[in-house]
């Protein structure tokens, strides 16, 4: 079973550290070369599940819970995003 | 979810930016084998820093012997350096670098107000270092009483900086001491005592002008002859001297926004000379009235 989770070296902060609670956001950069991604709304939702690491339906349920969504109503772009984050480096596949 | 949600590059929040730009540099001294530690804002233990408060700039400590391997490990990722270690600042501690993404690092190679040898300076400074996490990356900074002393010794130089008072406030009598036990292990009595508004107990230090101008003001006049009573030998005075009217080509390059011609420098180098005749002046014409 394939896992996720934030890959080595990536530096990241979201706007809870920054005390800055408006709405879900966080930056991330894969180290030394960047560059910097911004991660908003629903994908910082996506971000800070990754974050805890787990398989993509774990990474899904934890998702519909922060979006207070219904799983199946979010899957496909969920599972993209995860995609996307580990086709540019952010995110590691296991 | 929303279509409007995403994955973006571009500009981010300062605050932001100096969390993974401490978070960078780190990576880039540990690649590179050199020792640095990372100083205020995020660096520093969340209780000693005023809510709502931010950094601009990502401060950090370099082992001095290790510092041409940062700065090549900083310009292999694109930072352009903007000001230079003579001309930072009166300390001729620092140097800054800029990148568009991350913004500004300033580096130090001492903290002004130390006295020892820099290189044991970072020693005393480095033993009991904490890995501080900034931006989920660990990151060296000095124990908890080099974080204290490190905040009083900058409020000395930052005029109006509360920064430092309310740390101290909050220091219990033993926290206190061991600050001050440190202070006198790097000897840095004088900027400590600067920072706690105690510099009359050392008028007669050579250094109390010059800590007493940076801690309160004054004139550029003042400036000089403050750090001239500081300067420890005959050469270094007569560097200083050299410098009076020197135009301090960084500063004026951040001023303009672009780097500065022969004729900027020529026209702020008769600036700064008419300004000392006239603070000349007004000092002549203060003591005679």
């Amino acid at each position: 079973m394939t896992t996720f989770r934030i890959a080595d070296d990536v530096a990241w902060v979201s706007r809870e550290d920054l005390d800055d609670g408006t709405s879900p956001m966080a930056y991330a950069a894969l180290l030394p070369t960047g560059p910097p991604v911004s991660l908003e709304g629903s994908a910082c939702l996506v971000w800070l599940a990754v974050a805890d690491g787990g398989t993509m339906e774990e990474i899904l349920a934890e998702t519909a819970v922060m979006a207070d969504a219904e799983p199946g109503a979010i899957r496909d772009d969920v599972r993209a995003l995860v995609d996307s984050l580990v086709a540019i480096g952010l995110v590691r596949a296991d | 979810m929303t279509a409007d949600d995403g994955v973006t590059t571009g500009r981010m929040p300062i605050g932001a930016r100096v969390h993974l730009a401490h978070a960078l540099v780190q990576k880039l001294a540990v690649d590179a084998g050199v020792d640095l530690l990372h100083l205020k804002g995020p660096a520093f233990l969340p209780d000693l820093r005023p809510p709502g408060r931010h950094s601009s700039d990502a401060d950090v400590l370099v082992r001095p012997s290790h510092l041409s391997r940062l700065v090549a490990a900083l310009e292999s990722v694109g930072w352009e350096q903007r000001t230079d270690f003579a001309t930072g600042s009166v300390f001729a501690h620092a140097a800054n670098w800029w990148h568009d993404d991350w913004g500004w690092v300033d580096v130090h190679v001492s903290w002004p107000g130390v006295t020892i040898g820099h290189e044991e300076a970072y020693d005393v400074l480095a033993a009991g270092a904490l890995p501080q996490p900034i931006a989920h990356i660990a990151c060296p900074a000095p124990d908890r009483t080099g974080q204290l002393l490190v905040l009083v010794l900058h409020a000395a130089r930052s005029i109006g900086s509360t920064e430092a008072d309310y740390a101290w406030s909050r220091a219990d009598d033993a926290e206190q001491a061991r600050v001050r036990a440190l202070a006198a292990t790097l000897r840095a009595e004088v900027a400590l005592a600067a920072g706690l508004g105690e510099l009359e107990d050392f008028r007669d230090h050579p250094t109390y002008a010059l800590w007493r101008h940076v801690s309160t003001g004054g004139s550029r006049l003042d400036e000089w002859r403050a750090r001239l009573k500081a300067a420890p030998t005959a050469r270094a005075r007569a560097e200083l001297v050299a410098g009076v009217f020197r135009v301090n080509r960084d500063h004026l390059r951040m001023e303009l926004g672009r780097p500065p011609t022969r004729q900027d420098l020529r026209r702020r180098q008769a600036l700064r000379v008419r300004r000392a005749v006239r603070e000349l002046t007004r000092l002549v014409s203060g003591r005679s009235s």
